[in-house]
């Protein structure tokens, strides 16, 4: 998978419902199991995360999901296993790598990017490397054919977001509140113009996440111009929720827990080509 | 281990070190902060009111004072500058005032603040109070016990401190709880961080604030004894003491720039928080720097008996300063560091905090190791007092207080 199987996905559809996950959250096995839940469900992109002990970014939900996976000690290379087998399951979906600097960084660029091409990522979205200090790793994606995206939020000013959106081949991933990732109900209002004005703003595809919970958050989104959906912290507490009803096993029950949650966004979504 | 050449920071560098390792969500923060230390912080209104704060309300300056038993066993002579008896009992106190008159003028109306130990959170609570501020600090679960006096002072202060239940419930759990409100509410709120790390420009921000330790030993020592110290001895955590006393010095080669860190149970032992003599390059808290982490870049938890030296990270200019030869970087193990609180107690009638007591075990084998001659002069930074020690060290190292209570067997108290 590369840059070009993205493109593609862009290409022969609009709109794309993406689930977030981390990788072994609960458990490697089950985290599979959860990718292709949503996949059959209708989500046509995933966004995954490799585990990492200090998600600054991230809210609760998140944070929790992290803490899971490392407790499956479901580090960088156990991660790039679950990409792997996702990929070859579901060989036309595009994986979009969400993952913390340090973990980039302590692996080097070069061999980071190498092992996520091999696991099947699409593209490399880094939240912790900010646009002013991430030119060595913009310039090892583009030469090896791995997408990069660059995270944008309510407060970026509009020129920062064509400088932003001149250096990006993936996508532009707007978060659409201001604040670390959770679940939001309702903002549908704010959301849909703040989409509006960056989706105008700028010639790449927006990505739309940080609290989607809802169908008809999915469809505002899409209503506004953004090309993705996606949909984290909201699924990180259905997969708390099962988790939390009983020993994993084999992980039926915090798959259900899942799939209950995101089949009515995904409804929405396939109201969307 | 990546190689240098793979990621230079840009913003606020030191050399490899430094950068701004942040969320995009920060930018508007950080971007304003900058603009602040570039236009408030140089007028001369804010200097005056800082100066006059320090001054009124801290304490300043402190004194330089010749420790003359202590130096008979050190075989040196040994002056300390006594940051101790700064207000709220540690150097800390300059960095609040400073960033509190900033956020003040920035027209922000909260501050938040990380702590581990609690003396960050009490200036910061102190300092809020004062200039009328809401003060949220947040502190990790596990510190929160350890720290109880502490964090009474912080709520006396109208502080409300936040236990930080994620991850380690510690020190880097609270710097991340801190960056997650900050980005949240970034329009009315300042973060107060309370060390020479995190993006930049915390770094220069936080160690400008300090510079006024050096600048007054440096002055004293000129008046008091002539010439320069031979070293310049600070323990090393985050940094900011340390780089504070030593910035004033940087200039003067002849004057050797010692960081001690906390060597822990050994560093053999890999339960220490000896960043700079261990660590690896990594990206921590928002800054490029010499990090404690695992083969797969998972930051580990460090060990040390000082809570304020209980960190993974380190200040990105001290990782410079290492790497160009600038200064040199030492480390005293928990045993080391108690018998050096024991000995200045005992011998000087001061009681240093557990982190300050680390320079300080350096300055009793200096000699020994054959770093100076004997009779150097040396100048140590005592960069806070031990009272929020006693009750850790009651329960860990009691059996060892001797003198005890005059007709104690027995007694009711």
């Amino acid at each position: 998978m590369s840059l070009v199987h993205l493109q593609e996905a862009f290409r022969a559809k609009k709109h794309h419902l993406s689930a977030f996950l981390v990788l072994g959250d609960p458990t490697l096995e089950v985290s599979f199991e959860l990718a292709k839940k949503a996949i059959e469900l209708g989500a046509t992109m995933l966004e995954v995360g490799i585990a990492y002990g200090d998600p600054s970014a991230d809210g609760p939900a998140i944070q929790k999901a992290n803490l899971r996976a490392m407790a499956a000690e479901a580090h960088t290379e156990a991660a790039f296993g679950v990409m792997r087998r996702i990929h070859e399951a579901f060989p036309h979906v595009p994986m979009n790598l969400l993952v913390y600097g340090n973990l980039v960084h302590a692996r080097g660029f070069e061999r980071f990017v190498d092992e996520a091409l091999a696991a099947g990522a699409s593209s490399l979205l880094v939240p912790d490397i900010l646009f002013e200090e991430g030119e060595e790793l913009r310039a090892v994606c583009k030469a090896k054919g791995l997408g990069h995206a660059e995270l944008a939020g309510p407060l970026t000013t509009p020129k920062r977001l064509v400088r932003l959106a001149k250096t990006i081949d993936a996508y532009l991933y707007l978060v659409a509140f201001q604040g670390v990732t959770g679940a939001r109900t309702g903002g549908g209002d704010a959301i849909g113009e703040l989409v509006t004005r960056v989706s105008a703003g700028v010639d790449v595809p927006v990505c739309v996440g940080f609290g989607l919970s809802s169908g008809e958050q999915v469809g505002k989104v899409f209503d506004s111009g953004a090309r993705v959906a996606v949909v984290g912290s909201y699924l990180a507490n259905a997969i708390e929720a099962g988790v939390n009803a009983g020993p994993i096993g084999d992980g039926r029950h915090v798959v259900e827990s899942f799939a209950k949650a995101f089949a009515p966004l995904a409804e929405t979504a396939k109201r969307y080509g | 281990m990546p190689s240098k050449a793979d990621l230079t920071p840009r913003k606020g560098a030191f050399g490899a070190y430094g950068g701004r390792y942040v969320s995009e969500l920060l930018v508007p923060a950080l971007d304003e902060l900058e603009e602040a230390r570039k236009t408030i912080v140089r007028s001369s209104s804010f200097k005056r009111e800082f100066r006059e704060t320090l001054r009124e309300w801290a304490g300043r300056p402190t004194p330089l004072t010749y420790v003359a038993n202590f130096s008979k066993l050190c075989n040196l002579q040994v002056y300390l500058k006594r940051e101790d008896l700064l207000h709220g009992g540690a150097h800390k106190t300059n960095n609040v005032v400073g960033q509190g008159i900033l956020a003040k003028r920035m027209g922000k109306k909260r501050i938040i603040a990380e702590t581990g130990a609690g003396q960050h959170g009490v200036a910061t609570a102190m300092v809020g109070a004062r200039l009328g501020f809401e003060t949220v600090v947040y502190m990790g679960a596990r510190d929160v016990e350890r720290q109880a006096p502490n964090v009474k002072r912080m709520q006396l202060c109208g502080a409300t401190v936040v236990p930080v239940e994620t991850g380690s419930q510690t020190l880097k759990d609270a710097i991340n709880e801190a960056l997650r409100d900050w980005t949240a509410n970034l329009e009315n709120t300042h973060y107060l961080l309370g060390t020479v790390c995190g993006p930049d420009p915390f770094p220069r921000l936080v160690r400008d604030f300090h510079r006024v330790i050096g600048k007054e030993a440096k002055q004293q020592w000129g008046d008091r004894v002539g010439g320069l110290p031979r070293a310049v001895v600070a323990c090393v955590g985050g940094g900011s003491n340390a780089i504070g006393i030593f910035k004033a010095f940087e200039k003067d080669r002849e004057v050797d720039l010692v960081g001690v860190e906390p060597g822990g149970h050994g560093l053999e032992s890999g339960e220490h928080g000896a960043t700079l003599s261990k660590g690896t390059v990594g990206l921590l808290h928002g800054a490029r720097t010499s990090v404690m982490q695992d083969p797969f870049g998972q930051i580990l938890e460090p060990h040390s008996v000082a809570a304020g030296l209980d960190y993974p990270g380190v200040g990105p200019e001290h990782a410079y300063l290492r790497d160009i030869g600038r200064a040199r970087y030492e480390w005293a193990t928990d045993d080391e560091a108690i018998e050096a609180f024991e000995t200045l107690a005992r011998t000087e009638g001061i009681i240093p905090a557990f982190e300050s007591a680390h320079a300080i075990a350096y300055a009793m084998k200096a000699v020994k190791l054959g770093h100076y001659e004997p009779g150097a002069r040396i100048l140590i930074n005592c960069s806070g007092r031990g009272d929020k020690d006693l009750d850790t060290y009651r329960k860990l190292y009691g059996h060892r207080i001797g003198g005890g209570v005059s007709g104690a067997k027995g007694a009711h108290a």
